[in-house]
């Protein structure tokens, strides 16, 4: 099957930066095989995620000691019931389960811990969408504060909350992405109704915000990044006119991004749905190094993903010759 | 580790608190002067110390209603250098938007102060310590806070003057909601939510115990606060050593009775003083400079006759 790539082609600036961002990631692991969101910070869950994304997506080795010992920190800090707390100290999960999940599926030898990590998710049920509190609603009076659809369901930042947009498309992108791990039959409900809630919070006019489209009779206004991370849980989903309301909204949005971390999401996102991304204010070299370490590895890692068009997640949208000639057609 | 400790020592043993209040009509006046001299009345004591200045960091603002000016910030900044303060850091954890990086931009904050470097700390994803909760206002035990918030000297809560949809004011207590990190709870962090937005201000100031406020009231918002109101100029700076007066005082200003605040009347009790009596205040009288702020349909219990 012959494939096309869309990306742009990346010049000497650019790959000058992703070596140098990737040099400053490598030499900000910790001891503990964790990653900081700074050099020497506490090793944490999350930007240890993004951190080993970059870095798996920039060798083809995963048995490097650095692997190995980012692996050997992700499993240290999974708690007993299977997911991942946010920080030491804390014997509660939360939505960096999502990430953990979707980075170790992709690591041979994890199975059972992405198992784990995925059961916990399925397992986690916001406490807005409970039927007591839908029981509670009924008489609540003042129901013009928000308009959201309480018979959906999604994911919390942080257990017996309320469901929000991005752990919500973090959830779905950890299903999406461990998909080899075998899943309870009742997830594919929870995941339609997850993909219902999104589609309900999406702000008018297209894109979405954390979770809050219209407050007090107010419109709310979309942002970058809970557009993207939307917009990737969404790919392999059957067409919906929302979502191509999201991309165009995103596509418009992006020649005003003023930073490096949303405006190398916006990009992935875009090329992960096979378009070109508009040019922007800035590109990506535009920032110094040291202008993105000082943002965190998350960040980092971001950017260090944009400048790859190898990389593993979000793909580059890769068409073969059958889609491409159907399009002709059309 | 944590130098905010401080015991809770009610209000009727406190002594009196001071707030200022000063007429300012733009934010094109000189405000290093004004603040300098504001803050040189407190004689604070921040000589080789190292200060956070907290502003209230929200998003887009293209009318400039929603943030802290990048001005008041910039000048409350240069004034506490010269006051002598070793270090100035500025930090804020936004609660909406994770790309604190988008706001800095799109308030031109660095237009203001010039490149912050590591003097700008992003709370969201400081590093955290777990600071057991005494107070149990909120059911809950602890919270993460950030080493940077915990490890100054000289906390300063800087708010915007405006109403807000769910506690009826957002002032220089609830402006500390942005001292919990998102990289722990999340955006927006809804566990305090849950546990109740009056509450957990309680919470939070006893666990941070922010040294001093300043009001950005120059142009502040009405109605549908802290995002969605409408722009409402009132023309003043408070500052305050005291954040409870503070928000106290901001609220009479507004036209608002802050006993009829939740989270102020209980803060009134154990973390400053709510009572005018128990105010000196500083600087324009009440009557020059209140402006009556207008609220939502819930709160008119709120508006002062």
């Amino acid at each position: 099957m012959k494939l096309f790539a869309i990306p742009r082609q990346l010049n000497e600036a650019d790959e000058t930066l992703r070596h140098e961002i990737l040099t400053s990631l490598r030499s900000a692991q910790n001891a503990d095989g964790g990653w900081g969101f700074h050099a020497g910070a506490q090793s944490r869950v999350e930007p240890t995620c993004w951190a080993a994304r970059a870095i798996l997506d920039s060798q083809k080795n995963t048995d490097s000691e650095a692997v190995r010992k980012l692996i050997g920190f992700l499993r240290s800090k999974q708690l007993p019931d299977g997911s991942w707390p946010t920080t030491d100290g804390t014997d509660s999960g939360s939505w960096v389960t999502s990430h953990a999940c979707a980075l170790l599926a992709r690591i041979p030898d994890c199975k059972k811990a992405v198992e784990a990590g995925l059961q916990w998710l399925c397992d986690d049920y916001p406490r807005d969408s409970s039927p007591w509190r839908k029981f509670l609603k009924k008489f609540q009076t003042d129901t013009h504060i928000v308009t959201h659809n309480d018979s959906y369901r999604g994911w919390g930042w942080t257990p017996r909350t309320s469901s929000w947009v991005e752990p919500t498309a973090f959830a779905l992108i950890a299903f999406g992405q461990a998909q080899s791990v075998g899943l309870a039959a009742s997830i594919s409900e929870r995941r339609q109704l997850a993909i219902s809630l999104l589609y309900d919070r999406m702000c008018p006019g297209g894109g979405w915000n954390c979770g809050n489209p219209r407050v007090y009779g107010v419109d709310g206004d979309a942002l970058v990044l809970p557009t993207c991370w939307v917009l990737l849980a969404l790919r392999d989903s059957p067409e919906h006119p929302s979502r191509a309301l999201g991309i165009a909204w995103l596509q418009q949005a992006l020649p005003q991004i003023e930073t490096a971390g949303s405006l190398a999401i916006a990009r992935v996102t875009l090329e992960n749905y096979g378009i070109e991304p508009p040019a922007a204010k800035r590109n990506l070299s535009f920032w110094s190094v040291q202008e993105i370490v000082e943002q965190g590895a998350h960040v980092m890692a971001w950017v260090s993903m944009a400048l790859n068009n190898d990389r593993h997640w979000p793909s580059v949208f890769a068409r073969n010759s059958a889609q491409d000639g159907l399009e002709a057609a059309q | 580790m944590n130098q905010r400790k401080r015991d809770v020592i009610p209000s009727f043993a406190r002594p009196l608190s001071h707030v200022m209040i000063r007429k300012v009509a733009c934010y094109q006046e000189d405000l290093l002067a004004v603040i300098f001299e504001s803050l040189s009345e407190f004689h604070l004591p921040v000589k080789d110390k190292t200060v956070l200045l907290k502003p209230n960091l929200v998003g887009h603002d293209p009318q400039g209603v929603m943030n802290t000016h990048p001005a008041v910030i910039a000048a409350t900044r240069e004034s506490f250098l010269k006051l002598g303060a070793q270090r100035v850091l500025i930090g804020d954890g936004p609660a909406m938007d994770r790309d604190t990086q988008a706001i800095l931009e799109s308030v031109r904050l660095k237009d203001f102060t010039g490149n912050l470097g590591k003097d700008f700390c992003d709370l969201n994803i400081d590093d955290v310590e777990r600071v057991v909760l005494e107070t149990h206002a909120t059911r809950l035990k602890e919270l993460f806070l950030p080493k940077t918030v915990l490890g100054v000297d000289f906390l300063v809560s800087m708010p915007k003057l405006k109403t807000h949809h769910w506690a009826g004011v957002t002032l220089s207590m609830k402006n500390l909601f942005g001292i919990v990190p998102g990289s722990c709870y999340g955006w927006p962090k809804n566990v305090l939510h849950w546990a109740g937005i009056d509450r957990s201000i309680l919470d939070i100031n006893a666990a941070a115990r922010p040294d001093f406020a300043i009001v950005d009231g120059i142009l502040g918002m009405e109605g549908n606060g802290p995002i969605q109101g409408s722009p409402k100029s009132a023309g003043v700076l408070l500052f305050g050593d005291d954040p409870v007066a503070v928000d106290s005082t901001a609220c009479r200003v507004m036209g608002l009775r802050p006993e009829k605040i939740d989270y102020l009347a209980r803060a009134g009790t154990m973390l400053g003083h709510l009572d005018a009596s128990k105010i000196h205040q500083l600087g324009e009288s009440m009557a020059s400079v209140r402006t009556q702020f207008s609220v939502l349909p819930e709160f008119h219990r709120l508006v002062a006759p």
